[in-house]
């Protein structure tokens, strides 16, 4: 094998060097795109409107005449349409009310026992 | 132990021959999982904060004391006989469409109601309450919901006529 020219070894050593920092570069480019990502799927991932939402919505109908089909109602819907597991007590004989609610959509699970007086 | 120079090209040579390796693993590695690009999620985010607004905004009760109808606009709606879209159409299309500029923004939606057949088989029935473009199946839309209690006395809706809690869905996307 004949013997390898050593000319030149710094020049190849800084055109690497230069290439690969143009890669990282490219690589800090290309995760650019995704800025935001993560923030914005947790908050649309989070049902935080859901939940406040239910709890008007049960606060609302504890005053009304028909609470036990509004409870129904808020279940069964809550499960086809939104697939939400939504259930609450709605125990107005005691002094003060006590509503127990539960909400769980898979990802999220929220419970609250809220005294009304 | 004497340090020579001979091989330095060689071992230029293996780093950079490691460092493809590694950067070809990375990309493969890469190649699997698929973004969508952040600002998708981040105008679906926004669209959804807005319809969930306009609908909160369109179930606040006005002053009783100086209005002759009770109840939210989004009761009203509902509980009138037929449903009256054209109230729903005017108020949440401004709602969603108002922008500083003089050109309106160009959301659409379509909005249905959800209720209960407590008389029958607890079945749900959806029904339109309007919608200002169709839908193809084509859209991207994100949906925003609000509970709203209602008492039809007309007992169009699933046939009640006593206070029950309706599920108002809306579909918003843009063009």
């Amino acid at each position: 094998m004949a013997r390898l020219n050593d000319d030149a070894q710094w020049i190849v050593l800084m055109g690497f060097i230069v290439s690969f920092s143009f890669f990282f570069l490219a690589l800090v480019i290309n995760q650019s795109t995704v800025v935001g990502q993560t923030t914005a799927e947790s908050v649309i991932e989070f049902p935080k409107n859901d939940i406040r939402d239910i709890r008007e919505v049960i606060g609302e109908s504890v005053k009304s005449d028909d609470l036990n089909d509004i409870n129904d109602d808020i279940s069964v819907i809550s499960m086809q349409r939104k697939s939400a597991v939504v259930k609450y007590t709605n125990d107005t004989g005691t002094n003060p009310t006590i509503i127990e609610i539960h909400y769980n959509n898979g990802v999220t699970a929220y419970n609250e026992t809220w005294t009304l007086l | 132990m004497k340090h020579t120079d001979g091989g330095q090209l060689y071992t230029i040579e293996g780093f950079a021959a490691a460092l493809i390796m590694i950067i070809t693993a990375f990309l493969v590695v890469n190649a699997t999982s698929i973004y969508t690009a952040g600002d998708t999620h981040i105008s679906d985010m926004q669209l959804e904060a807005l319809g969930t607004d306009a609908l909160k905004m369109m179930d606040v009760a006005p002053n009783s004391k100086i209005s002759t109808n009770f109840g939210t606009p989004l009761q009203q709606i509902i509980e009138a006989n037929p449903v009256d879209s054209t109230m729903f159409n005017t108020t949440f299309s401004e709602i969603i469409n108002q922008g500083t500029f003089q050109n309106p923004n160009t959301i659409h939606y379509n909005a249905t109601y959800t209720c209960r057949n407590i008389n029958s088989d607890n079945s749900l029935t959806s029904n339109s309450i309007t919608q200002n473009r169709n839908l193809t199946g084509g859209e991207h839309t994100v949906r925003a919901t609000k509970w709203v209690i209602i008492k039809d006395t007309n007992g169009n809706v699933c046939d009640r006529d006593t206070y029950q809690a309706v599920l108002v869905e809306v579909l918003l996307w843009r063009d």
